[in-house]
């Protein structure tokens, strides 16, 4: 026998209350402990998700729209920049390279960035790491497809796969419309890199043009063009395959890729990266004359990633302390809890204390008992609280990808960790010591008579 | 001549009752040698159970001196006296006051815990003592033995730790005379074998002529 096995019995007896009260200290710590995880994690999954872009272009109406719609893929940007703008700023400043990029299709709710090779040679999706396949290569040439980690898990997507892409985002707007004149063919699935791009799929900017150059005719009523459009019934001959589920009512317009206007090769954004000095390491000191520079043209919206990102933790910086506070503040009231369960439960033991202070226990280690207990309360409670955080971070993590397309790793950082843990013992040592200071006190010869 | 294992001197506790009532023990002289077992009688009220405290060392006497082998139990601190308690004195309650939720060899080894004994030889101990006094199902909790059972438990308990003194309070009080007589016989009879001086207090005058000695307490 020992003061554990004491301890165990006696937590046995008041096995109800005694789960109850490691539930609740668990549910705080679990809470408290996801809550700092994913904000770490949330934090490092916006970091990752900008790479090696040090700055991005588009006409959204705010740098850090720009960002969540350029990099996180939160919305489909709704006002496009032109290629020959494009070209205008791309030869404006001796870039260490630019990519640009096109948003607006999906496939079965997953963002589809229509863009050119450089994508995958120039951008690193995070910084220093380059893009790896799994399976397949790159996008050569139009109606080709990339397929991210993520995404081909969700959509089951394999190497041979031909699927068509749905106009706008799931959720969107525009959403709905399935460009079903043109199947896309999967060539390539990617690695999981951790970061936005992962639910993301990616194919040719001029095959992209083509669909919305199609949708543009359609939309105008307008067939004729010498311009672009064939119909149906006359053209078969692409080099790439079509749907040809066509029960609209009307011919199909088709438009090849020497037919594309300037009003058809449109994109939305255009990530960039300037020269390094020579031997440093680090932001370019071009940077800020590189900003400064694309800022001048009011028609586009500028914006520095990395910059972006520490705007909006500091905005939704309060919120997050304000979940922490709360997590604190149920991590106290569970710490009551166990307070409460001990002190209720001394009125059943003070015949138990008694019997052990006549076989010999001292008054102190009578208080010790109790403090003990409070604090294997204590550690059952954090050790349940942790498993549930770790299971919790887990189902937040797929919540946040499935909903905002973040992709977040959680990690369980042992040092915050023991911080939790370490706090949570000290809280139930400190619970524990109304109860046992009662223990100490209870009068031996007065509780060894028959209690009714 | 063996030093006594208990020895009182001029004993004075006063009980006061809030509710009223209350009462004054004095006990000028009361020696047991080792091995000795004695009756405590007197009517309900007399002080006989505050008698048992006082010599366990639960509660203060007002004046006087308690001495259970050779030492003056009022003379140590708190937790050196719960120590000696531990080592040196056994009690049996009349409602046992076995400890909830542990089986019967737990609650033997609770004792052990506090006695001189080495921690290799508790289970042993335990064992042989349950064995002894007809404990058939060690692994059961009070709630599932019978009162007799119980009963054995907590003399088993009570002389685990080879106690030179055993302390029996008012042990028949709930027992039917025939039952009462067998108990009483049990608790002496295991005191004997262990070598345990016995201090048993009764008002049940059908256990009277079971003791050699007898003394009584005035209410």
């Amino acid at each position: 026998m020992t003061d554990l096995r004491i301890i165990f019995r006696s937590l046995r007896v008041r096995l109800f209350s005694t789960i109850v009260t490691v539930l609740t200290v668990a549910i705080a710590v679990g809470l408290l402990l996801t809550l700092l995880i994913l904000r770490e994690s949330g934090q490092s999954a916006f970091e990752r998700g900008a790479g090696n872009a040090e700055l991005l272009v588009s006409a959204d109406n705010s740098p850090l729209v720009s960002v969540l719609n350029g990099i996180f893929y939160a919305n489909p940007p709704r006002n496009p920049i032109s290629m020959t703008k494009y070209e205008s700023i791309r030869d404006s400043f001796p870039w260490k390279w630019t990519v640009p990029m096109q948003l607006g299709d999906s496939y079965q709710g997953q963002p589809v960035v229509a863009t050119n090779s450089d994508f995958f040679t120039e951008f690193q999706p995070i910084a220093g790491q380059p893009w790896v396949f799994t399976e397949g290569r790159r996008f050569a040439r139009p109606y080709e497809l990339v397929v991210g980690a993520e995404a081909a898990r969700t959509t089951g997507l394999v190497i041979g796969d031909r699927v068509p892409l749905t106009h706008g985002f799931s959720g969107s707007r525009e959403g709905g419309h399935v460009h079903d004149t043109h199947l896309f063919e999967v060539v390539g699935i990617l690695e999981p890199t951790g970061a936005s791009h992962d639910r993301a799929l990616f194919t040719d900017l001029t095959g992209s043009w083509v669909l919305h150059a199609e949708d543009r005719l359609e939309r105008e009523g307008t067939s004729d063009a010498s311009a672009a459009a064939h119909d149906d019934e006359e053209h078969d001959d692409h080099g790439h395959d079509h749907g040809h589920d066509h029960d609209h009512g009307h011919a199909h317009i088709h438009v090849e890729v020497e037919d594309l206007t300037d009003a058809d090769r449109m994109i939305t954004g255009i990530l960039m990266a300037v020269p390094s000095r020579s031997g440093r390491s680090g932001a370019s000191a071009v940077l800020p004359q590189a900003f400064d520079m694309l800022r001048r043209d009011t028609s586009i919206t500028v914006a520095s990633p990395a910059n972006q990102i520490e705007r909006l933790f500091a905005i939704v910086g309060n919120v997050d302390q304000l979940f922490v506070a709360m997590a604190i503040a149920v991590l106290l009231s569970s710490g009551i809890g166990i307070l409460l369960a001990l002190w209720n439960s001394m009125e059943q033991r003070r015949r138990q204390i008694a019997i052990l202070r006549v076989l010999g226990c001292s008054q102190g280690r009578v208080f010790s008992l109790v403090i003990t207990e409070s604090v294997l309360i204590g550690i059952g409670g954090a050790l349940t609280g942790v498993f549930a955080c770790w299971l919790g971070s887990l189902l937040a993590a797929s919540e946040l990808r499935e909903r905002l397309g973040l992709v977040i790793e959680p990690e369980l950082d042992p040092a915050t960790i023991l911080v939790v843990i370490a706090g949570t013992l000290v809280l139930a040592a400190a619970a524990g010591l109304g109860p046992a200071i009662r223990a100490y006190r209870t009068p031996v010869a007065r509780n060894l008579r028959p209690i009714s | 001549m063996p030093e006594p294992t208990l020895a009182i001197q001029n004993l004075r506790f006063t009980h006061a009752d809030p509710g009223g009532g209350g009462f004054t023990l004095a006990l000028d002289d009361l020696q047991l040698t080792p091995g000795e077992q004695v009756l405590v009688a007197g009517t309900s009220g007399s002080g006989k159970s505050t008698l048992l405290q006082l010599v366990a060392g639960l509660l203060d006497p007002d004046s006087g001196e308690i001495k259970v082998d050779g030492r003056a139990m009022h003379a140590m601190n708190g937790a050196e006296r719960d120590r000696y308690r531990g080592r040196r004195i056994g009690m049996i309650f009349q409602t046992f006051n076995l400890l909830d939720g542990f089986s019967a060899r737990e609650n033997v080894l609770a004792a052990l815990m506090f006695s001189d004994l080495p921690n290799r030889e508790h289970r042993e101990r335990a064992d042989q003592l349950l064995q002894r006094l007809g404990i058939e199902r060690p692994d059961a909790t009070p709630d599932r033995l019978s009162v007799g059972q119980q009963q054995r438990v907590a003399v088993a308990r009570a002389l685990a730790s080879r106690p030179g003194l055993v302390l029996a309070d008012e042990p028949t009080a709930s027992l039917d005379p025939a039952n009462a007589t067998n108990a009483v016989e049990l608790i002496k009879e295991t005191c004997r074998q262990e070598g345990a001086a016995l201090l048993l207090t009764s008002h049940d005058p059908s256990i009277r002529d079971t003791f050699e000695r007898v003394e009584e307490l005035q209410a």
